[in-house]
């Protein structure tokens, strides 16, 4: 163990010529100099390249395709570093945002993250086509891997129902989650019936959320009364509805 | 008898140029380098910490062990050491074979070191499985660098070789996949060429590319079907480097 903490043989610093640590000293120096005189890099929106092909970024990255993926999303992040989240945004082409996130799907489909930059970052910018540009690439990709990728989804719908004011499209998606995730939350599986309420469309929330709580598939007591008590309101709603049409 | 001295005094050697503290401060430096990148993420934090950590420090360990193993033997070469010992009546085979020995401890107990932190990063059995992996590969480069230094004598060519070897074993599957789905030119004699040309050296590498994967950290470890295959190809290539290095050995005129 001793060895490895040996004094090297050296040669005292009274033996280096005089000049050296000078020169040593003053090169240093001009460069902390050189380099404080250089504005401080910014990643521009306008600079942000195409992703390269899967084909390029799989021989690049040397079989380490989780790593590729971490690095493309990390390199994109760093066009969002900027102050004011909605003007940079706005300058970015979100057909190349969208190909750094596909191929980072593409080389970690097991990463929520491409997903979560999508639905949580790019689509908050406050321009609808970007908006639903962003929604339709997630809603593309929960396809892929439903059970795994619902929650990117649902923020979507909700997004969609809120921001957007598209009730058709936030069905759209909450159908697909409840058709194809069947490992979603309970919450996100019942979504459509609520957005079918909000909608209007009473008859189809009062069967479809009927046949929820006839199925067994909720069990917890709170989410029941919960359930239970909403549609009664609905057959209220709707019954109402249906006394006021008879007296006209 | 002579192979075990020899290989005991080799990693006694490795103790004595401060192999074990290299691979200490490479570890410290890669700890830092993967917070930086876990503070970077805003999500699956973690995840992205265990990713670039394993990638890295496969990377920093095959470099520590062919490096040491490249300057190690060209320094015996250059101080006429080897000259000595052979004069001492030591067959060349003993040499070859002790010194892959204690390049081999070394090897093992750099990829021990370096995979430390993946077993708090990770679950315990694909830190393990990983660490294993790391270990046959880093005992295939082990075996590649002596034979590389004992065929070209010179540092500079003996470390391109094991570079561009190491590079060319990580990327023979993408190449492979590239050269049967080209994007133009399908079945003209250049691409049947270049196939054929690839194919073939997909024979001769390992694909090195499936050894050591960072998926097995993140998302599941590999079957031990998986594991073992990789444990056999590695001792047949490791036979393979270790009769190459020996044939050079034997052929070099001292």
């Amino acid at each position: 163990m001793s060895a490895l903490f040996r004094e090297s043989e050296e040669r005292t610093l009274h033996a280096v010529p005089f000049m050296v640590p000078l020169l040593l000293a003053l090169a240093l120096a001009l460069q902390i100099i050189i380099h404080s005189q250089q504005a401080t890099p910014q990643a521009r929106a306008e600079a942000l390249e195409p992703a390269p092909s899967a084909n390029v970024l799989r021989a690049a990255s040397f079989g380490e395709s989780i790593v590729a993926a971490q690095f493309s999303v990390l390199y994109l992040q760093a066009f969002d570093n900027q102050p004011g989240i909605s003007i940079p945004f706005r300058a970015l082409d979100y057909n190349l945002v969208m190909s750094w996130l596909q191929i980072a799907l593409q080389f970690d489909p097991q990463s929520g993250y491409p997903l979560m930059m999508a639905s949580q970052l790019y689509g908050q910018v406050n321009d609808e086509p970007r908006q639903r540009m962003m929604c339709e690439f997630v809603h593309a990709r929960f396809l892929d891997a439903p059970d795994k990728r619902w929650r990117w989804l649902a923020h979507c719908a909700i997004m969609a129902k809120h921001r957007l004011r598209d009730q058709t499209l936030a069905l759209r998606y909450a159908t697909d989650i409840t058709r194809y995730a069947g490992t979603a939350s309970g919450w996100a599986r019942q979504m459509r019936i609520f957005i079918l309420e909000d909608m209007g469309e009473l008859g189809s929330a009062k069967v479809l959320l009927g046949g929820l709580l006839a199925t067994g598939e909720v069990t917890d007591p709170s989410e029941l009364h919960f359930l239970t008590e909403r549609l009664k309101a609905l057959e209220s709603a709707e019954k109402s509805s249906s006394t006021t049409k008879n007296r006209q | 008898m002579h192979i075990t001295t020899i290989g005991k005094y080799t990693a006694l050697e490795a103790l004595r140029t401060r192999v074990p503290g290299t691979a200490l401060l490479a570890l410290v430096l890669l700890v830092c380098a993967s917070l930086f990148i876990r503070e970077l993420a805003v999500f699956e934090a973690m995840r992205f910490q265990t990713g670039f950590y394993a990638a890295a420090a496969r990377l920093v360990a095959v470099f520590l062990t062919s490096v040491y193993v490249l300057a190690s033997i060209t320094r015996e070469f250059n101080d006429k050491g080897l000259e000595v010992v052979l004069a001492l009546d030591v067959p060349r085979t003993h040499y070859i074979c002790g010194k892959l020995a204690g390049f081999m401890v070394v090897a093992v107990f750099i990829a021990i070191i370096i995979s430390l932190p993946l077993w708090v990063l990770a679950p315990a059995g694909a830190a393990c499985a990983w660490t294993v992996s790391l270990t046959v590969e880093l005992a295939l480069i082990t075996a590649l660098s002596l034979f590389c230094v004992v065929t070209f004598s010179q540092l500079l060519p003996a470390a391109g070789f094991v570079a561009a070897f190491y590079l060319l074993a990580r990327s023979i599957t993408a190449m492979r996949l590239m050269g049967a789905h080209p994007i133009s030119g399908e079945g003209t004699p250049s691409q049947q060429i270049s196939l054929v040309l690839v194919e073939g050296l997909g024979y001769l590498l390992p694909a090195l590319d499936q050894w050591t994967a960072t998926t097995w950290l993140v998302d599941s470890p590999p079957e031990p079907v998986q594991l073992l295959g990789i444990f056999l190809q590695g001792m047949v290539y490791l036979a393979l480097l270790t009769a190459a290095a020996l044939f050079d050995f034997h052929r070099r005129s001292l």
